[in-house]
């Protein structure tokens, strides 16, 4: 190893220091959730705010736990977000392949019809979405749910990014060996871009696992609801109990951390590089 | 070019849409009701009630039911549906009404449904015919499920603003609790000089203005717009910029609700919901108080702001609208409505449970309910079946919020209020 | 050469089926209530076919200033968020210790509960106790009312968008910046290539269309803003009348609190022709380069 220099080392700091005061401004609000979850009723509301929790009243939990019934809650969620994810990985896959290496007559128009569709707000959809669900004689089913859901734009447009990154010639060379173009999409596609494509399932995981008003507008019964619908639970029209909110909200996120945590262990695992070497 | 193909592609789209929907006006026929009264020919039927009740207000609603679930005579269900905050309800409520799949009842506030009251069943029958005591029911609440020409639902979960104060702060300063405006007057001076603090705040200022202009003997709106474009509209808006350019009174800012502000002894008092006493604490380190409760003050006359919902039936199908109106009878009976308040925090619908002796035991030791009690002959409703009162009611909040920054003068406020909420009317 | 066929049809068809379905169709009714006056969601009814809704969408002054309230954030917002998160992105695939750490650390927030992030930001930003007036008194500066002054309304919007969107930007960063082969590296290094230009003449270029993916949905998104006015101003479009109003904030009041479906449908038209003006001239730049490079050829 040779000798570093001077500047080097002070580009090091410089990284540190920036790296670590981003990362507690970022976690601010995680921690600032964990220590309100634990604070008295008075102490919530007392101005100005204190950080550390004068007595823990891990009771908040317990109190929180007990207003809805979130075993079953949990278990809508963890399924509703499983198969959402799977299904719509696996339809922004074949439809980036689509995208980024075949060609088809009106591909531009149906990609910019695709753009189109992300430029309206999704609040404007939400009624006719209901109506249609509610014709489909779908209110009250885990379908309701998901089905709407396994199509998205934001997806395959990203899939379609990294797709188009992987050489023409790669695709050219598994055509002349007679590879079929499942066959090449996932043996050589889908591996090649699997950073990619954890990144969007973990995306389109926490965007299910915190959805809200859809689920809220397409169920009826208690069983059907998810985790979310939980946090509502501790609101009313004079005021908010926000402890017990942030307890529910902790309740809420563990999971997603450690789905997190599998994900990019897997992702890392993958890898022979880990950077530019300084 | 690709856009230019796109646009084209939309357009077309359009043009076909706007023929195949244009001719599916869909018909507005009124939901009717069957004919009130023989509850004898009920059948067994299980109905579905969307609420947005929480906590122990949804636990006492829960107990409510089973006790009707299990000693109605007919076999009657209701089937309880949470469906989250008020807010969360309203968007259902909206939704199902646009798919025609109502609920059979739900809790609502009369704004909820001024697009869709077509589909509200009018009780007019039920009550003429099975509900004796009618007139028991207090008279603002009767008034307001009257508002459409129809009655349109019965009171459920009925609140109304009050004043929160820091008794100990006003004892030490020598101060009651403010009758009159001039009282309120007096206290915001007193407390302005002795502890630079405000006196007074207001969780709703809409309600506010419409309050302080029934106690002077004004009215605020209707479906023709402003109603207070008057000499004594003016000395309103004075006296209410009167208040906050003194500085006697102040915008709640950034801050959720003044509760917070009372906690923390920010403030002499506030004026909010008798259901948020909850989130008043006295008892946070060092500053420790008394809470007082006092009815809100009055001018030439007295004019309390009530809130909170409705129950309304949806139901088309004449057994279970039956069902529906024995349900609606059990809640609001003298019995429901005392257990209810004394359970939640909300107040009794009835005269007759305000003069029990449960109710007089209850508020001998609940100085909330007691304020309550005291201000509940005077108690009004906004009115709100007209287009427009929803966003009358937000643009006459964020309007005065901006006039009492601006510390602009009276005139000059009550031209702005009034010309806001007839634009909104346009 | 590729030859065209209709197999990409058959790679599409579930995207396009449920597009059509939940996206298409109603996009194309919305479109359709913004040309009707006084319509009704409830039974479909309507005054007549017009351009009432337009009329009055523009005649009202809330909306001119949700329009500039939007355009003015997606102008600061996008650009910061992107390249904050570059750099970001960047230090934490470079060879520092405690790398799976500090990746977990920036992925939190994006967890966080939205009822959370939004106190704690009214928190930090709070003027009279708030975490950013503290630090900022110890330069000599404030205290600022960023919450609570008109004036700063839309500053602080801008400060919790960029800080909220990071994480996001991060994430798909890392993952195009993991996926840029070594062997692309290994050249500079033997070359020693100082690493600033490393970065611009073989980060970046390999990045490109990630970029470019951040930007166009970064644009897309904060033309669509909405949660973050809701959460940082709670439930309110600023402190005193609507200052931080933004277009979506001012659809779904429209819809869901005035009933006015109509208007709403006529903002949301207007919107998407925002939206989709910008993301063209965004693109312009490098469909000007490709003509020239055609032309030279």
């Amino acid at each position: 190893m040779k000798s570093r220099k001077p500047m080097a080392i002070a580009a090091d700091i410089v990284k540190y220091v920036v790296l670590i005061a981003g990362a507690l401004f970022t976690l601010l609000p995680f921690v600032w959730m964990v220590l309100s979850s634990l604070k008295s009723a008075n102490e919530i509301v007392q101005i100005p705010p204190t950080m550390i929790p004068r007595e823990f009243m891990f009771s908040n939990y317990a109190e929180a736990w007990a207003e809805a019934p979130f075993p079953r809650y949990f278990l809508n969620t963890v399924f509703i977000a499983t198969v959402t994810t799977v299904g719509v990985l696996l339809t922004s896959i074949l439809s980036a392949f689509a995208f980024s290496k075949l060609d088809f007559p009106g591909k531009k128009i149906i990609f910019s019809l695709f753009m189109a569709t992300l430029m309206i707000p999704g609040e404007m959809l939400l009624i006719t979405n209901f109506i249609t669900i509610t014709k489909l004689k779908w209110i009250d089913t885990y379908k309701a749910m998901i089905v709407p859901w396994l199509a998205n734009v934001f997806y395959t447009y990203l899939l379609t990014q990294f797709f188009s990154n992987v050489p023409d010639a790669l695709y050219l060379a598994a055509k002349v060996d007679k590879c079929s173009d499942l066959k090449f999409l996932f043996k050589i596609m889908v591996p090649m871009n699997k950073n990619a494509i954890t990144t969007v399932a973990i995306l389109s995981f926490i965007g299910s696992w915190n959805s809200f008003l859809w689920p809220l507008l397409v169920t009826n019964s208690t069983n059907m609801r998810v985790l979310s619908h939980g946090l509502v639970r501790f609101q009313s029209e004079a005021g908010t109990k926000y402890q017990l909110v942030m307890a529910a909200s902790c309740i809420l996120v563990v999971p997603i951390i450690i789905v997190y945590l599998f994900l990019r262990k897997y992702i890392l695992e993958g890898m022979s590089y880990t950077g530019v070497k300084g | 070019m690709k856009m230019k193909k796109l646009m084209a592609l939309t357009m077309a789209a359009v043009m076909g849409a706007s023929l195949l929907t244009a001719c599916g006006s869909g018909d507005a026929g009124t939901t009717t009701a069957a004919a009130g009264g023989d509850a004898s020919e009920i059948q067994p039927v299980t109905i579905t009630f969307w609420h947005g009740m929480n906590n122990k207000q949804e636990q006492s609603l829960t107990e409510l039911t089973n006790k009707f679930n299990s000693e109605n005579e007919y076999g009657i269900t209701v089937e309880l549906v949470n469906q989250g905050s008020y807010s969360d309800l309203q968007t259902k409520l909206m939704a199902n009404a646009a798919a025609d799949t109502l609920p059979d009842m739900a809790q609502a506030y009369n704004n909820y449904f001024t697009d869709y009251v077509d589909k509200v069943v009018a009780l007019d029958d039920f009550v003429k015919n099975d509900y004796p005591d009618w007139d028991d029911i207090l008279e603002s609440y009767r008034t307001e499920n009257s508002e459409y020409g129809k009655i349109t639902g019965v009171p459920f979960n009925k609140s109304t603003y009050l004043f929160f104060y820091n008794k100990t702060m006003f004892d030490e300063l020598g101060l009651t609790a403010p009758k009159t405006w001039e009282d309120l007057k007096h206290i915001g001076e007193v407390i302005k000089e002795k502890k630079d603090l405000a006196a007074i705040g207001y969780d709703s200022m809409c309600d506010m203005l419409e309050a302080a202009l029934r106690q002077h003997g004004e009215q605020y709106v209707d479906e023709t717009g402003a109603l207070f474009n008057t000499a004594g509209g003016l000395e309103t808006v004075q006296f209410i910029m009167d208040l906050y350019n003194n500085g006697y009174a102040r915008l709640v800012g950034e801050d959720n609700y003044f509760s917070d502000s009372l906690s923390n002894g920010m403030i002499g008092g506030y004026v909010g919901s008798s259901t948020g006493v909850s989130y008043i604490s006295t008892d946070i380190p060092g500053k420790e108080f008394e809470l007082g409760v006092a009815p809100v003050v009055g001018d030439v006359k007295n004019a309390a702001y009530n809130a909170g919902t409705n129950l309304v039936m949806f139901s088309k199908d004449a057994n279970k609208q039956k069902a529906v109106w024995e349900y609606m009878k059990f809640i609001t009976s003298k019995e429901s409505t005392l257990k209810w308040a004394m359970d939640t925090g909300y107040l009794p619908i009835r005269t007759s449970a305000y003069e029990s002796d449960e109710w007089k035991n209850f508020m001998a030791q609940d100085i909330t309910a007691q304020a309550a009690y005291e201000q509940s002959p005077y108690g009004f409703v906004s009115k709100a079946s007209f287009t427009g009162s929803n966003e009358i009611r937000s643009v006459v909040s964020t309007t005065l919020n901006e006039l009492i920054t601006d510390k602009a003068d009276a005139q000059t406020a009550l031209d702005t209020l009034v010309a806001a909420i007839n634009d909104v009317l346009e | 050469m590729k030859r065209k066929s209709f197999k990409g049809y058959a790679y599409l068809a579930p995207v396009l089926v449920i597009m059509l379905v939940f996206t298409a169709y109603p996009l194309v009714k919305a479109i359709f209530m913004s040309f009707c006056e006084n319509y009704s969601i409830i039974n479909g009814s309507h005054k007549g076919i017009n351009l009432e809704n337009y009329k009055d969408l523009f005649e009202d002054k809330l909306f001119i200033r949700a329009l500039g309230n939007t355009t003015l954030y997606v102008a600061f917002v996008v650009p910061l968020s992107v390249v904050i998160s570059l750099v970001i992105a960047n230090l934490l695939n470079s060879n520092i210790k405690f790398q799976g750490l500090f990746q977990t650390l920036y992925f939190l927030p994006y967890v966080t509960s939205v009822i959370a992030i939004g106190v704690v930001w009214r928190w930090i930003m709070n003027s009279n106790y708030g975490l950013l007036n503290y630090i900022l008194g110890f330069f000599g500066i404030g205290p600022i009312g960023w919450l609570s002054d008109p004036k700063y309304s839309m500053t602080s919007l801008i400060i919790f968008a960029v800080w909220k969107s990071l994480a996001f930007n991060i994430m798909i960063f890392l993952a195009a910046l993991q996926g840029i082969s070594p062997d692309l590296y290994a050249a500079a290094r033997v070359d020693s290539t100082p690493r600033l230009r490393v970065f611009f003449k073989i980060t970046v270029p390999a990045m490109m269309p990630i970029i470019a993916y951040a930007f166009i949905m970064g644009i897309i998104s904060a033309f669509k803003v909405y949660n973050e006015v809701f959460s940082l101003f709670n439930s309110k479009a600023g402190p005193v009348n609507n200052e931080a109003i933004t277009i979506v904030y001012y659809i779904y009041d429209q819809f869901y609190n005035n009933y006015k479906y109509g208007i709403a449908a006529a903002g949301s038209v207007v919107l998407f022709l925002l939206i989709m003006l910008f993301t063209m001239i965004q693109r312009l730049p490098g469909r000007i380069k490709a003509k020239k490079e055609a032309a030279q050829k």
